[in-house]
């Protein structure tokens, strides 16, 4: 069991999202950014879609009241009792120690624990969505429990610092469904500016700050239509909104753009102060990048979890990061 | 019928542009038989008025390959044969419907008018989204349409029944908002500890059938029990 001590924001418990009740009216959750969650679950030898904490900027406390092998991705800082850590790493921590983070970059972090955190499933899922007090926000005094896990060999795994999420603050879109409600000058500005993440922004969606975008003749409303994560709706004021985990289902302003799944990540962590431009590509080109994170997400889980090796090589003055295993087709 | 990609992961099916049940019957239709056929591929399918988002895992399934097999599905066979009724009981007025003289006032009727006419129709529900629970109903008498609060409230409990302009509708679970409230169901209209979660789903008909206080605490001490 762990005991949280203090919430400086705020955290709570994410898995990878409830899906299937969007039609419902059932948000799809989940954590932010699927990245540094994923591979904090695969450094401690979880699968995927374990549950784990999700915390935001400022950071937060625990008490281990059981020994138990975690690891904090993100940019973070962090101390187990006195002693500073580094995260993308997995530690064991024994009974009674207390690990504090903070994040010194981005917006979202993710503590993993090896076994994972046992909650009650709401619509199958153990993601927090707070606007139907499914789950809640974590509290100091709140204590959870850990599931069960072998840990032998859990701790001391390490991501190299070349495969940790690099974000360049260019996002990749594609354009529509709704690009009739603009007009070219419209379209143009969104392509060429620089956007600017307000304080207005949460879990359900990034406003964002800057030049205007011109609605066409047929405005910026449009008949409810679903939203998916990612989608870029424009309201009258003309300033971008990008719709993240817990976004309603559905939604009546026009979508100029949806981010590419690849990009939610870098969306994710972007402070408010912080800007963003936005690029279009094509669905081909949105897929292959998916498929090649994809390729390098299930080597990086097979080598923290001593399926494949690997190796740093050097080659004259070059490094490489070679991942040796079998490939199961 | 239309097809447009939204982002890498999710392709809209646009029906048309208009609100209308014959559009929306179509949207249903291929709904129910995407959750039927339910894929590998096939991660969520979610409907609004006139308008199917399909959303699937691109590692499994091109979008063009997506498009090709739902371009193929025959809508007309596979429309549904029966609709489904779901009665809802209302308390009407007193602490259940704050904004029920407000209605009558407003629309130059009575107390009992709103309630004859708000009772009488069999609402289609168009879809749910919004809020968990939340359905987007079709078919209210225009004689008791009645604009929104100025200022909502803080805090609506789950099933209220309200108004706002030409919807009709009921607050799935306890939030803010800005409809005028009638009256209040006793009904458990979301519950997450089922599956589905919704009383209703897309597609559905609802019949609100007036009761009094009487009934309303005895049916609420059977869906909720003593909280």
């Amino acid at each position: 069991m762990i005991e949280v001590l203090s919430v400086i924001t705020s955290a709570t418990v994410q898995d990878l999202g409830r899906w299937g009740y969007q039609r419902y009216g059932v948000p799809v959750s989940g954590v932010m950014d699927e990245v540094s969650a994923r591979i904090a679950n695969y450094l401690v030898g979880n699968p995927d879609n374990t549950p784990l904490i999700e915390f935001t900027a400022g950071g937060i406390s625990i008490k281990f009241h059981t020994s138990a092998v975690f690891a904090v991705t993100g940019d973070a800082t962090l101390y187990l009792n006195d002693t500073q850590l580094e995260p993308w790493e997995s530690y064991w921590a024994k009974r009674g120690d207390v690990l504090t983070v903070r994040l010194s970059k981005g917006m979202y972090g993710y503590i993993a624990f090896s076994g994972g955190i046992e909650c009650r499933k709401i619509l199958g899922s153990c993601s927090t969505y707070l606007r139907a007090k499914f789950g809640g926000l974590l509290k100091p005094g709140d204590k959870l429990k850990l599931g069960y896990s072998l840990l032998t060999g859990k701790a001391g795994k390490r991501l190299p610092e070349e495969l940790r999420p690099r974000f360049d603050k260019t996002v990749r879109v594609i354009l529509g469904p709704n690009i009739e409600h603009f007009t070219p000058e419209g379209m143009r500005t969104f392509l060429t500016s620089e956007y600017t993440v307000t304080p207005e922004s949460d879990r359900m969606g990034y406003r964002l700050e800057g030049p205007r975008i011109e609605h066409s003749e047929k405005g910026a409303d449009i008949i409810t239509e679903p939203i998916p994560r990612g989608a870029i709706q424009v309201p009258a004021n003309g300033k971008p909104i990008i719709m993240l985990a817990d976004a309603q289902t559905t939604g009546g302003y026009a979508k100029i753009a949806t981010v590419i799944r690849v990009d939610i990540p870098m969306v994710v962590q972007t402070r408010p102060g912080e800007k963003l431009r936005f690029k279009a590509v094509s669905v081909n080109e949105a897929v292959q990048e998916l498929r090649k994170r994809e390729r390098i997400m299930n080597a990086i889980r097979k080598a923290l979890q001593d399926e494949w090796n690997l190796y740093r090589i050097k080659v004259g003055k070059e490094e490489f990061l070679i991942f040796a295993g079998m490939e199961e087709d | 019928m239309k097809v447009r990609v939204v982002g890498d992961s999710c392709i809209a099916i646009i029906f048309g542009e208009d609100i209308s049940e014959e559009t929306n019957r179509k949207v249903h239709a291929l709904a129910d038989y995407l959750l039927n056929y339910n894929p590998e591929w096939l991660l969520d399918v979610v409907p609004s008025y006139s308008a199917l988002y399909v959303y699937f895992d691109p590692l499994m399934i091109d979008y063009r390959e997506v498009i090709d097999i739902i371009g193929k599905i025959k809508i007309n066979e596979v429309e549904r044969k029966e609709k489904r009724i779901i009665k809802i009981p209302i308390a009407y007025g007193g602490e259940f419907g704050p904004d029920i003289e407000f209605v009558a006032k407003y629309n130059g009727l009575s107390v009992d008018d709103v309630i004859e006419i708000h009772s009488k129709p069999l609402y289609r529900v168009y879809f749910l989204g919004f809020l968990p629970g939340f359905a987007y109903l079709g078919g209210m008498d225009e004689r008791i349409a009645t604009p929104r609060l100025e200022k909502p409230r803080l805090k609506v409990p789950a099933g209220s029944v309200g108004i706002a302009g030409k919807q009709t509708g009921w607050y799935a679970i306890e939030s803010p908002g800005g409809w005028r409230i009638i009256g209040r169901t006793p009904l458990r209209t979301f519950n997450p500890e089922k599956i589905p979660p919704s009383i209703v789903s897309p597609g559905d008909y609802v019949k609100f059938v007036p009761i009094d206080e009487n009934e309303f605490w005895e049916i609420y001490r059977e869906e909720w029990g003593n909280d």
